[in-house]
């Protein structure tokens, strides 16, 4: 078996605890809706600040959403030192960490069709297809870009005691880049991008995708020493 | 004869405890060494080291002639380890779970086969119910299943015997017993020696982390 197919049977393994415990995962759903609807009340969500606070607190809400994702992944790893039971296998740890990502990353593009349109009402955002598909492909990029350090970190701060604190206070200076690239492109693609500048920060959201897929891959297998 | 398990010098310090000290240990295919001390003397740990979760703070270990220490090594596709902890995802099945530990372990098993296993392990009736449904002693069952479904030649064990009923620890004697006989090298760390008795011939007792006492599994109860 090949670690691309390894790791593709973690992935399933992962989707299929993640619908069995779908309360939970429904759960996550629900505190992104929440969080949009606060930031909706907190802020004036008409006009053209409306439209600009939108990008932002879209991107915010999924990376609320996946700590509570990424926590329970591992917890379930954890609970009887299920991972442990992988690492006796002669399984590649790269193919774990590949593996519990893509999961991860598919679990928080599923929060797209949930949050993108209940944002799109809360804050009066006129999309047409075009604009849909390219905000549909960011939210994709945003995912990847924090799944795998999310990922990583969820892995090390498993065994810490205080990991609800833990792992938001490592993960979050870390998307700082997925953040900044994501809210841009986001507010360019509603507002217009006059000085076509959407182009540039795509890439450089997909580049951060980059980095951080294969770094955090090669980093994961010191995650496990102990 | 190269020995299946050699650990040289071995230790292991969590903080500022040594939880292990100076193993030093030869365990040749086809034996069975218990491992024998009282709770917290570092007999888990010892496992933990062998297996590979651990990483040694001193020493080191040899399984098959290589480190079990790398994820993935050569060394962790022959050995099995069960302990405390079943490594079992509670919302699989047990078919799920054999099915996970068959493919990542790089067999091809088949569904039959793997029913089998279950049904040896008097497991068949459950092997659609949710493992978070599951008595401790059926959990330890489907653990043990591990044992046939790997057919591993380094065996560590700890405290095998807990939690099974009669009937479940003569379906773990014979499994051991075949393993044995097959070449396999037993480790069985337990608070009870006549029950491992059948699948022992030597012993060592560990106190405080260090080794105090080896020799034939007929002399432990004199040495107590």
């Amino acid at each position: 078996m090949s670690t691309f197919q390894q790791a593709l049977f973690v992935a399933r393994k992962d989707l299929l605890l993640g619908w069995r415990a779908r309360t939970r995962t429904l759960a996550v759903a629900l505190f992104g809706m929440v969080t949009l609807v606060l930031f909706s009340f907190a802020v004036a969500a008409d006009g053209e600040v409306g439209v600009s606070a939108a990008a932002g607190f879209l991107i915010v809400a999924l990376l609320l959403s996946s700590i509570l994702s990424l926590e329970e992944s591992f917890r379930l790893e954890t609970e009887d030192r299920a991972l442990e039971g992988l690492l006796l296998l002669p399984v590649d740890p790269v193919a774990i960490f590949y593996g519990k990502a893509i999961a991860n990353f598919v679990l928080l593009v599923l929060l797209g069709p949930v949050l993108l349109p209940l944002t799109a009402i809360f804050f009066s955002l006129e999309l047409d297809g075009a604009n849909l598909l390219s905000l549909a492909l960011l939210w994709v990029l945003a995912a990847a870009g924090i799944a795998a350090p999310g990922t990583l970190y969820a892995s090390m701060t498993s065994r810490v005691t205080g990991r609800d604190v833990v792992l938001p206070l490592l993960l979050f200076p870390l998307t700082l880049p997925i953040l900044m690239a994501g809210v841009r492109s986001f507010d360019l693609i509603l507002r217009g991008d006059a000085m076509s500048q959407l182009k540039g920060w795509t890439l450089l959201l997909a580049a951060f995708d980059l980095v951080y897929w294969v770094l955090c891959g090669a980093l994961f297998s010191r995650t496990l020493e102990e | 004869m190269t020995p299946s398990v050699i650990t040289r010098s071995l230790g292991k310090r969590f903080g500022r405890k040594w939880a292990l000290a100076h193993v030093d240990l030869e365990v040749a295919a086809g034996q069975g060494l218990l491992v024998v001390g009282d709770n917290g003397s570092g007999k888990t740990t010892l496992l933990r080291l062998l297996a590979g979760l651990l990483l040694p703070t001193l020493g080191e270990v040899e399984i098959l002639g290589s480190s079990p220490q790398q994820p993935g090594s050569e060394a962790r596709s022959h050995l099995s380890l069960v302990g405390h902890q079943g490594f079992l995802y509670e919302a699989l099945t047990p078919l799920e779970t054999l099915a996970l530990w068959n493919r990542l372990g790089g067999r091809r098993k088949s569904v039959a086969e793997l029913e089998n296993l279950l049904a040896e392990a008097g497991l068949a009736a459950d092997r659609d119910t949710r493992v978070s449904g599951f008595s401790s002693g059926m959990r330890k069952r489907l653990s043990l299943t591990r044992l046939d479904l790997e057919n591993p030649r380094v065996v560590l064990l700890d405290e095998p015997f807990s939690a099974l009923d009669r009937a479940g620890r003569e379906w773990l004697l014979s499994t051991l017993s075949r393993l044995r006989a097959g070449g396999a090298a037993l480790i069985v760390a337990s608070h009870d020696p006549q029950r491992a008795a059948p699948i022992c011939d030597r012993a060592v007792r560990i106190e405080r982390g260090q080794i105090s006492w080896q020799g034939s599994l007929g002399d432990l109860e004199s040495a107590s």
